[in-house]
């Protein structure tokens, strides 16, 4: 049966509704996200702050924490996408109901704006408190874009492949870490070159080129893995 | 208002969408035209249909009919198969081998049509605790892409509160609302497992009285209970054993 595109983005759009109004309604993913972020943020503030490194280090290190406070911010909220449609049982009424690339979509959507909000939340004061100087706040922000969109489907794909799994947070960890080391990889490359100045070269388009892999894979895979 | 819903009308489709008045051809002219026979518009027919969960073989070989108005009543002890069955009718888990051909007016369904057209009561379906049972309906009406009225209609019969947490339902409170998401868009095919477990006298009458009107208009159940329930309506029997 065809489905025409205004209906499948109302689908997805009604999957992003329902996430957000159980979400405001638990807090479980945003109270997760912020307590870990804050902690984390912390300790490498405390840990790692204007006094403890020197602006030559800060330049090489302090991205990478960056983009680790990001990482395990978002391991410890988002496989939250799928698990809980498994162990609440509403997942097979989803499995009846919805167009799966609609219903992955809709997640996606969700899990995107709980990690631009995070980074929106994180980054600011993370640079205020290591004094991270950043010389291209252009390049900061399409790199935070580009990376956060990834970490969101890439969390987002392996959460839909663990949720019907036993050991989950195990499964999360070790799928997760070949599907999001190139992102990081990338993702930290160019925030450096955002404290540096330096330019992007090609680091930028392989990190839109990994979203759009990830994407499309996610498109094709999830409905081999949501249903039977 | 609420009835009229349910009334045979609402399967009165055409049974030739976009063809106009039906050329004069003859029996196998029609199905060899068409690709189907018009004469069975809509049916479900099972064959030899096999599943092994590991080394437990809980399927062997079951077979059936389903035709317009008709209903098969599975029976069988805990553990015979019924709601595996229905898993598998409804496209949620796919048969070791056997086939599974569902046809809505005439055409067949593959496996992830079948999932999204059938209605289905069953023990393992949950609802959003967090949210109402009007969002509930209006949130499963929207990825259906039907309007939520007769999911609404439903609850009114079956007096259960919109307004009302999903998670602070009761046991029997939970049945209604999955027998008005299951009607939600219409099905022609309803799977009922234990159809109506935990409901009261009255819930039960006003299920039975919704089955009744669906098959009435023409649509088909596939009922899973343990022990015999008794209908109205004549129903084929597929007992499972134990």
């Amino acid at each position: 049966m065809r489905r025409n595109a205004s209906t499948w983005a109302a689908e997805a759009a009604a999957v992003f509704v329902k996430e957000w109004r159980c979400e405001f309604r638990t807090r479980y993913s945003l109270n997760t996200l912020a307590l870990f972020a804050f902690t984390t943020l912390v300790v490498v503030s405390f840990s790692l702050g204007p006094l403890g490194v020197s602006k030559s280090q800060g330049t090489s290190l302090l991205p990478v924490l960056l983009w680790i406070i990001l990482l395990f911010s978002v391991a410890a909220g988002l496989p939250r996408a799928f698990v809980q449609e498994e162990e609440t049982q509403t997942a097979t009424a989803l499995r009846l109901a919805a167009t799966p690339s609609a219903l992955f979509c809709g997640k996606l959507l969700y899990g995107l704006s709980l990690v631009f909000a995070l980074e929106a939340l994180v980054t600011p004061i993370y640079v205020a408190m290591t004094s991270l100087d950043v010389a291209s706040p252009g390049l900061l922000v399409a790199v935070l874009a580009a990376g956060g969109y990834g970490l969101a489907v890439g969390s987002t794909l392996v959460a839909a492949i663990i949720a019907q799994a036993r050991t989950k947070g195990t499964l999360f960890s070790v799928l997760a870490f070949p599907v999001l080391l190139p992102l990081l990889v990338l993702a930290v490359e160019l925030t450096r070159n955002a404290a540096s100045g330096a330019a992007p070269d090609v680091a930028l388009p392989q990190l839109l080129l990994y979203d759009a892999v990830v994407t499309i894979a996610g498109l094709m895979l999830f409905p081999l893995v949501w249903n039977p | 208002m609420v009835r009229g819903l349910w009334s045979a009308q609402r399967y009165n489709q055409d049974p030739w969408p976009g063809v106009g008045n039906p050329p004069t051809l003859q029996g196998g002219e029609i199905q060899q035209y068409f690709g189907y026979s018009p004469r069975v518009p809509t049916t479900l027919h099972f064959e030899s249909v096999r599943r092994r969960f590991g080394r437990l073989a809980v399927l062997k070989g079951v077979s059936g009919t389903v035709e317009p108005g008709g209903m098969l009543l599975v029976t069988g002890a805990n553990g015979s198969g019924k709601s595996t069955l229905l898993r598998c009718l409804s496209g949620l888990l796919a048969p070791d081998s056997g086939k599974i051909e569902y046809q809505e007016n005439g055409a067949g369904l593959d496996i992830a049509e079948r999932r999204q057209r059938v209605g289905v009561v069953s023990p393992d379906l949950a609802f959003y605790a967090e949210l109402t049972v009007a969002e509930n309906l209006d949130f499963f009406s929207r990825l259906r892409r039907v309007s939520s009225a007769a999911g609404f209609a439903v609850l009114d019969r079956l007096a259960l509160p919109a307004d009302r947490l999903a998670g602070a339902l009761s046991s029997g409170m939970r049945q209604r609302l999955r027998w008005a998401w299951a009607l939600l868009h219409s099905p022609r095919l309803l799977l009922l497992d234990e159809p109506f477990q935990n409901f009261d006298a009255a819930g039960e009458r006003v299920a039975r009285e919704l089955l009744a009107e669906h098959l009435a208009g023409g649509g088909l159940a596939v009922v899973a209970n343990p022990s015999t329930l008794d209908f109205d309506h004549a129903a084929q029997r597929l007992d499972l054993g134990g």
